[in-house]
């Protein structure tokens, strides 16, 4: 068979040994004809499905990019990362090259400015080793000294699409599946505590941000590689995040105007600005005033997330303070 | 018997001990201004002129030497707007050596913890600090420095200048 093969300095492999690696995990049909072995990344877009990547010794056969899933970027291809096989463990992994970028990150009507860090979140999967509540990896240097994250593959929905549609209604789902993810919540406020403890952040707190990993049944934070600078309180966007996730879990979903208009509901007139989202007015955050069975402890912590709050929370230790004072009973 | 004027009775603190926290900002410059004009023609102040430079983790930026610079312009900079700060108060008639220049660079979660430390270890009474007039949403996401020293200083006046 004839190979074209374009071999790096650095690579131990010959492309023969290769083939007879990748055969080992794909079979013999499917062993590509034509294909690179690149052992400097710094341009990711020369990476292409079916080359070879070597990093630290390990070759991994590059497969498809992954896609950005929320908040109207839906399917828009993220190149920096992609799929690989470890070809020595024959593991699946996600493989996320250095991408550079500064971002204006919009929150309502605020901008401000963000940082993509591969230093950050290699910082933080040595941190989180063996902690059960965030993704799990490996940094390694390629030749050019990117720092490639390699990251443990997770099989598993997002948190958001967990709670979707559990029950009939939104009382069943409240007394039958809240108090679980209220619980599974908690856990996760303490995971960010763990990182804030240590002057680390996570930089972009999305409920689509938490993933249920199959194997393991554990809620796992991913994708750590924003940073920004502020000054006044470093863990605030933070928190927010934190605040917005709590929201949507016991609104059982995001409760907006348009859609209580849309169902022509009566609470639509009882609502007033200080009831809704401090950031996105169109969130009701006052949740009791939609569904009073919601106990005053639990909305207290949801108040502080709204535009009638005076008080904000400045660290995980005191939301985690109210939190364990919720108690939900039928 | 006689009265120790430089004791400040009321906090227990060592003496008339006064902190001024300031960034570049207005505010700042007005918090400056006003410790002048409300306190330059009395005696016995001593004056500390704080500024934090708060570091970000080294992983925040791309190589150690975009920290370097990073760090380097922020000092110059603190450098400038600090002496400025130091002529003002000069002026309005403290003397040069009862002011005391600080620029710190720490690590910490927000600059209200540091100036707060800063303030215990220097037994200061008071604490000025200028306040930037930020918005509710701006307060939420980003915090507020001046609220959070009123919300956590303890044994000290805090001024609020608007």
């Amino acid at each position: 068979m004839e190979t074209s093969a374009a071999k790096d300095s650095a690579s131990t492999y010959s492309p023969k040994q290769l083939q007879e690696m990748i055969a080992a995990f794909l079979g013999s049909d499917h062993v590509p004809k034509r294909f690179k072995i690149i052992s400097d990344t710094s341009d990711f877009f020369r990476v292409e499905y079916n080359d070879v990547v070597i990093l630290a010794g390990v070759p991994y056969l590059m497969r498809n990019y992954t896609r950005e899933g929320r908040f109207g970027l839906d399917d828009e291809p993220k190149y920096w990362v992609r799929k690989a096989i470890n070809l020595k463990k024959k593991e699946v992994k996600i493989m996320k090259f250095v991408f550079h970028e500064e971002i204006d990150a919009h929150v309502g009507e605020m901008i401000f400015k963000c940082v993509r860090s591969p230093g950050k979140e290699a910082a933080i999967l040595d941190m989180v080793t063996g902690h059960k509540n965030f993704m799990h990896g490996v940094a390694v240097r390629d030749t050019a000294g990117n720092i490639i994250r390699i990251l443990d593959f997770i099989r598993g929905k997002r948190l958001d699409e967990l709670v979707y549609k559990q029950a009939e209604n939104h009382e069943e789902f409240f007394y039958h599946h809240l108090p679980g993810y209220l619980s599974v919540y908690g856990e996760m406020v303490k995971a960010i505590q763990f990182l804030h403890e240590q002057g680390q952040k996570h930089g972009d707190i999305r409920r689509d941000h938490i993933l249920l990993d199959r194997e393991s049944g554990d809620y796992r934070w991913i994708d750590f590689d924003y940073d920004y600078y502020q000054e006044a309180n470093m863990f605030g966007y933070d928190l927010f995040g934190l605040g917005n996730i709590l929201i949507f879990l016991v609104g059982g979903g995001d409760i907006t105007i348009q859609h209580l208009r849309a169902h022509a509901s009566s609470f639509v007139d009882k609502l007033s600005l200080e009831d809704m989202n401090i950031i996105f007015n169109n969130r009701v955050a006052n949740i009791q005033k939609i569904h009073p069975y919601v106990p005053d402890a639990l909305n207290y912590i949801l108040l502080h997330f709204s535009n009638g709050a005076n008080l904000y929370y400045e660290n995980t230790a005191q939301l985690l303070e109210d939190l364990a004072e919720v108690q939900i009973h039928a | 018997m006689t009265t120790d004027h430089t004791k400040c009775d009321i906090t227990g603190m060592v003496e008339r001990h006064i902190m001024i926290a300031v960034d570049s900002s207005d505010n700042a410059r007005r918090a400056v201004l006003f410790v002048g004009d409300f306190f330059g023609c009395y005696e016995g102040f001593q004056l500390t002129l704080l500024h934090i430079i708060l570091e970000p983790e080294a992983t925040f930026f791309s190589d150690n030497e975009a920290r370097q610079q990073w760090l380097s312009e922020k000092q110059t900079d603190a450098r400038k707007f600090m002496e400025d700060y130091r002529h003002i108060l000069v002026d309005a008639g403290f003397p040069d050596d009862r002011i005391n220049v600080r620029i710190d660079t720490m690590r910490a979660s927000s600059v209200a913890d540091c100036i707060i430390r800063e303030q215990e270890e220097m037994k200061c009474c008071t604490i000025v600090i200028g306040r930037r007039g930020i918005s509710k949403k701006e307060e939420f996401i980003f915090g507020s420095t001046s609220n959070r020293i009123i919300h956590e200083a303890k044994k000290c006046a805090v001024l609020v200048i608007e």
